[in-house]
């Protein structure tokens, strides 16, 4: 146990490591920008604000303070979990985000979802057969090699305008989330079903599948029961990039269907010079990141025992 | 990625390796054709800022083959002069990525151990998040642009090649060959042009050719958000965020340029997956 | 021999071909399960999905019924509640169902009763005496009085309010006087025939004392108006309920007492595309903004009904700041003018729902001038050509720009993406287009809404910019050309004209009370801007709204507001 807990401290002292670093940059960031957040947080072009209410919006937002107590102030507000206030929207930063996260999240479980089945199946049904899989292999390619928004707005374009099966404003019901997920699942599916077929092939070439067979088990009971849990230490590698794709995919696919969402919300905050909820976005992503490579080094321990007995 | 085992006839290993060769050998020309559009767009069409309102949102027809956009601008002229940002975003960030990243890895791998240490933690921390991200944030500081989305996805796709080459550098330091230049008593300098820097290329190259797809994609992501060449610079994600706006009325205008990125993005990985069969095959035989 | 690099464990191609005719088939077949299955969930889905409206209350005789929800979809998002303070259209348009006015706008120049019932104005112009509605009461029970008027009017003009623009439309408010409590004395600085109808819009809605009176934090908008104020999810939503006990519809009105609808649902939807689908999809019943681009189908579409409304005031016109660089020279100006094929773009941009304008003024508005038109330099390249040659700028350089002096005729023309809406960036790039045609330049720097405020709007650092001003009054002339008027000091000059002879027309004309005079001065400066090219004019703004057939008793006031009083939804 004591190499694993030795190994958690490590990764956790590197999490904390990569959280500070990315606030800094986020930081360093919003101070490279020329140009007067408070006239944003004044209200835009519609709102003429006078020199005094404009100073009195630098005071409370701190600007006016030098750079290095403005960072050490921030800091202190990051480790508190005070994400600052929007300055586009007026609101604290943490609100903004809490709100936009569940369809967020929404739409990239289901995306996953979606992605890891359509994969699964795929590599199933396709293994070990040749013909089956280069026709896999050709549909695979395309889709990754297809950028997701562009499958977005065909199949916008194909299944909202045009046949009316799913409805064109993207929030309510499970109905909205159907062309989105797709959208978002199968460049990512593509990349998995190669990666699951490869490990099932190579699994079912182990002797241990011949020894099996010679037991008198049927093809499908080998696959599902033996072999998939050999395929899935690569998708378990590959988990932490599919999960970047996914949160990255979002802030397209999510323009694309007019979804409300985090995406919407950093697209928004980086046209508009937003920095709070940039920064709120890449420390949070940042730390979600870290977090799930951890629990995935984790999970690797517990699938393979090898890994385990490897570290220690 | 494994080339399929062959089963059934001798005759067939021949033909399916006749027709991957047939493959490449189509992707490659492509390829080509896509870089001469981006350096010389003139020899293919002319006017893309053609403004003919009278004939705006048409399907293809006679003198615009891909039919005409919002402005009656022809889009096969938009196309095609729009592989030059397209690419530039694209081609552009991968090499000066690789450029950077190279640098990088070597500092990192041949710098010492602190500077080894600081380089790769820096490289963690960007990698800690998706390539988007960091490219957002990079244009929310720096303001949308060709410039600065070329600078943007730079520096998302740099870490990854950094820690490639530091990989591939400290493979080479330890190497005999390298042990032996120092003991011949040879500069480091001349150690690292002449023996580390060559070995490290090829790899690189091949990633980076590789890469070239995620970068096309990531920098149409960017433009298509606006946060790219402003119009009227034609480009492929940017004309993809225009089309959105028409779909109703003319779904071909979103159909051509995202064909165009795909088809870019597929060529340039076949060229790549076929340079790195064909090294990789040098190297083990 | 296999290519595969699993020598170690490859077992030779004997059995491998009888493994193949062992092969079950089960996994094809689990494969074709989860396939149907999946389909028919999508199905399900699909199926259960729809909109949700609340069936109305069925009345008979086929007339006016009442309950259902409507929800409007619109671009833009409102930015503050408090109708004093924010300046958008969509928050005048939203507040007109809050707030009652003092008066109505019946035409370009009649107003009528409404929460006063008569007023008077003094022989010297500089006080009205209003006589109020009585037994009307706010959505938060306090009685509606002198009161609340003195406070409204006060609260616009106090400078703790902020107020920009309905403090601009009342700026010679000087005080006002409860007579009693249902008579109030409203005194002005100096005369101002506009002051009647800056009463009428909904900036200038009467609210309520003791709304007004809690912190700046807890402010809710309340008024008397047909619906109340339920709640505001910014950015998504604003909701608003029926106000059971309205009694002070203007004259005119579809019926007395309360709305028929129960609720009322504004939903902000800045995609174009997406609105339109959400109309022809059912998951709104109104849309504001219907793209020009599928305005046409409507009418092959049943079920929907497409209602055109030109919107009075200023037309959306592009702006040239006459203090600055090439700009400077009228010749320029006129050349600029004469290069762009304004109909040809309108029109095409627009499927012919815009209107090509001509004027600095929409048609709809009282005071037009058709005449005017003469002035404009209308499209023709050559003499766009030949003006820039006079002027000096007779070189060009290898992109066919013109040079003079060793310099681009550049002209600068920020983009702020966030007010983009009408596809004006496609008119924009056309305009960019057919202005290289004659030889010049016009950047489009990009900009977030502090960099246009700060470096452009109020530091001048452009060329070209462009604006639209609704208002049913010709003195938005003022508003635009008065020297005093600059964006800084909350007014509308953003061609920085300083003219003298505007500034005599346009005041003169706001304090005359002789229509004939006012006419003349408004129908000089049309004229005069048109002569000087201070502004290229681009359309009218036209308010295409869609419904969807089950939404009847929809009406448009004089100020182009849509009136949901009487509506009401039927099968």
């Amino acid at each position: 146990m004591a190499p694993l807990a030795i190994r958690l401290a490590r990764r956790l002292a590197l999490t904390l490591f990569v959280l500070w670093g990315a606030a800094t940059l986020a930081f360093a960031g919003m101070r490279l920008v020329p140009g007067d957040p408070a006239r944003i947080i004044a209200g835009g072009v519609q709102a003429n604000a006078t020199p005094e209410v404009l100073d009195a919006i630098r005071d409370q937002y701190g600007l006016r303070e030098p750079v290095g107590v403005q960072y050490v102030l921030f800091l202190g507000r990051l480790l508190r979990a005070d994400l600052g206030g929007s300055y586009q929207l007026g609101r604290p930063v943490s609100s903004v985000i809490g709100e936009q996260l569940g369809s967020t999240l929404s739409l990239a479980t289901g995306a996953a979802v979606l992605g890891f089945c359509l994969a699964v199946a795929l590599a199933l049904l396709t293994a070990g057969r040749p013909r089956a899989r280069a026709i896999s292999r050709v549909l695979e390619f395309c889709s990754i090699s297809t950028p997701n928004f562009w499958i977005g707005i065909l199949l916008l374009a194909a299944f909202s305008f045009r046949l009316r099966w799913f409805p064109v404003l993207g929030d309510e019901g499970a109905a909205a989330l159907v062309l989105p997920c797709a959208a978002l699942a199968l460049p990512i599916a593509g990349v998995l079903a190669q990666v699951t077929r490869e490990g099932l092939e190579r699994a079912l070439d182990q002797p241990f599948a011949l020894t099996a067979r010679s037991r008198g088990a049927t093809e499908n009971r080998i696959r599902a029961r033996h072999a998939l849990r050999h395929a899935a230490l690569p998708v378990l590698t590959l988990s932490g990039w599919v999960l970047g794709e996914l949160l990255a995919g979002t802030v397209v696919v999510e323009t694309v269907f007019a979804r409300q969402g985090l995406g919407h919300v950093v697209v928004a905050a980086v046209r508009g010079r937003d920095f709070p909820v940039v920064t709120g976005v890449v420390v949070l992503s940042a730390l979600t990141f870290s977090l799930i490579n951890i629990g995935l080094d984790l999970l690797y321990g517990l699938v393979d025992p090898r890994v385990r007995e490897a570290a220690a | 990625m494994t080339a399929p085992a062959s089963y059934g006839p001798a005759a067939l290993p021949r033909l399916r390796v006749g027709a991957a060769q047939a493959g490449v050998a189509l992707a490659a020309a492509f390829f080509a054709l896509v870089c001469l559009a981006a350096l010389a767009p003139g020899l293919f069409a002319h006017g893309p800022d053609q403004v003919n309102p009278a004939l705006a949102l048409r399907d293809p027809m006679p003198g615009h083959p891909l039919g005409t956009d919002q402005l009656g601008r022809d889009v096969l002229a938009r196309l095609v002069f729009g592989a030059r940002p397209s690419l530039l975003v694209g081609v552009g960030s991968t090499l000066l990525a690789g450029l950077a990243g190279s640098a990088w890895g070597l500092l990192a791998a041949l710098g010492g151990r602190l500077v080894g240490e600081a380089a790769m933690r820096l490289a963690d921390v960007l990698l800690s998040f998706p390539a988007i991200l960091m490219a957002l944030l990079v244009v929310a500081v720096l303001g949308p642009g060709t410039r600065n989305a070329v600078l943007a996805i730079t520096v998302a796709l740099a870490p990854g090649f950094a820690r490639v080459v530091r990989a591939q550098a400290l493979v080479v330091r330890g190497s005999a060959y390298v042990r032996a230049a120092v003991n011949l008593g040879l500069t480091p300098g001349r150690i690292l042009l002449r023996h580390i820097a060559p070995n490290v290329v090829a790899p690189l190259l091949i990633l980076a050719t590789i890469n070239v797809g995620t970068a096309l994609i990531a920098g149409a992501s960017l433009c298509f958000l606006g946060l790219g060449p402003q119009p009227p610079a034609p480009e492929w994600g940017a004309m993809l965020a225009q089309a959105r706006d028409y779909l109703d009325a003319s779904w071909t205008l979103a159909l051509f340029p995202g064909a165009a990125i795909t088809l870019t993005v597929m060529s340039a990985t076949v060229v790549g997956r076929a340079l790195q069969a064909r090294y990789e095959g040098r190297e083990a035989g | 021999m296999s290519l595969s690099d699993d020598t170690a464990t490859r077992v030779d191609d004997g059995p491998v071909r009888k493994r193949r005719s062992l092969r079950s088939r089960r996994p094809a077949v689990l494969g074709a399960v989860l396939a149907v299955i999946a389909v028919a969930a999508v199905v399900l889905v699909v199926s259960a999905g729809g909109g949700d409206e609340r069936p109305a209350v069925r009345a008979a005789g086929g007339g006016p019924v009442a309950g259902g929800t409507l929800t409007y979809a619109l671009a833009g998002t409102q930015v503050s509640l408090d109708p004093a303070v924010a300046a958008t259209a969509v928050t005048g348009l939203i507040d007109r169902n809050i707030f009652d006015s003092l008066v109505a706008q019946t035409g370009p120049d009649t107003f009528a009763p409404w929460l006063a019932t008569k007023w008077t104005v003094s022989g010297d112009g500089k006080t009205y005496t209003f006589t109020l509605r009585e037994g009307v009461t706010f959505h938060d029970g306090t009685p509606f009085t002198a009161e609340a008027v003195k406070a409204s009017l006060d609260h616009v003009v106090d400078p703790a309010t902020k107020s920009a623009y309905a403090a601009s439309l009342i700026a010679p408010y000087e005080k006002s006087r409860v007579v009693s409590d249902h008579v109030v004395e409203v005194t002005l600085k100096r005369p101002f025939t506009p002051f009647l109808q800056a009463l009428s819009v909904p900036y200038l809605g009467i609210q309520s004392p003791a709304a007004l009176a809690k912190p700046v934090a807890d402010y809710r908008p309340v008024g008397t108006g047909p619906f109340s104020y339920v709640s505001w999810e910014k950015d998504k939503r604003v909701t608003l309920r029926k106000n059971a006990g309205y009694a002070s519809p203007p004259a005119g009105a579809s019926h007395e007492g309360a709305a028929y609808l129960d609720t009322l649902v504004f939903e902000f939807v800045p995609e174009d595309a997406t609105r339109w689908g959400a109309l022809t999809s059912g998951q709104v019943q109104a849309i504001a903004g219907v793209p020009p681009v599928n305005a046409g189908k409507l009418r092959s579409l049943p079920g929907f009904a497409l209602n055109s409304q030109e919107t009075p005031g200023l037309n959306y016109n592009l702006y040239l700041n006459q203090t600055r660089g090439p700009l400077r020279d009228v010749r320029v100006r006129r050349a600029l003018s004469a290069a762009v094929n304004v109909e040809e773009l309108v029109r095409n941009i627009y499927f012919g729902h815009f209107p090509v304008a001509r004027n600095p003024l929409s048609r709809t508005t009282a005071s037009y001038d058709p005449t005017a038109e003469s002035e404009l330099a209308s499209y023709d390249p050559d003499a766009a050509r030949r003006l820039l040659d006079e002027a000096g700028w007779t070189k060009t350089d290898a992109d066919g720009y013109r040079v003079k002096d060793g310099k681009t005729l550049t002209l600068v023309w920020p983009y702020w993406a966030e007010g983009n809406k009408e596809q004006r960036d496609v008119l924009a790039e056309g305009i960019q287009a057919q202005a290289k045609q004659v030889g010049i330049k016009i950047e489009r720097p990009a900009v977030d809404t502090g960099a246009f405020v700060a470096k452009y709007l109020i530091g001048g650092g452009y060329d070209l910019v462009d604006v639209s001003f609704a208002r049913p009054t010709p003195d938005v002339l003022r508003f635009a050309f008065a020297s005093g008027n600059t964006y800084a000091k909350a007014g509308g000059n953003v061609a920085l004209v300083d003219s003298p002879q505007i500034d005599r027309w346009v005041e003169e004309a706001a304090e005359t009370s002789d229509p004939a005079t006012a006419d003349k001065d408004y129908a000089a400066v049309q004229r005069e801007v048109l002569r000087q090219a201070y502004v290229l004019p681009l359309y009218t703004p036209v308010q295409l709204t869609a419904f969807s057939a089950k939404v009847r008793g929809v009406a448009f006031d004089a100020q182009t507001y849509p009136v949901f009083h009487g509506a009401w939804l039927g099968d």
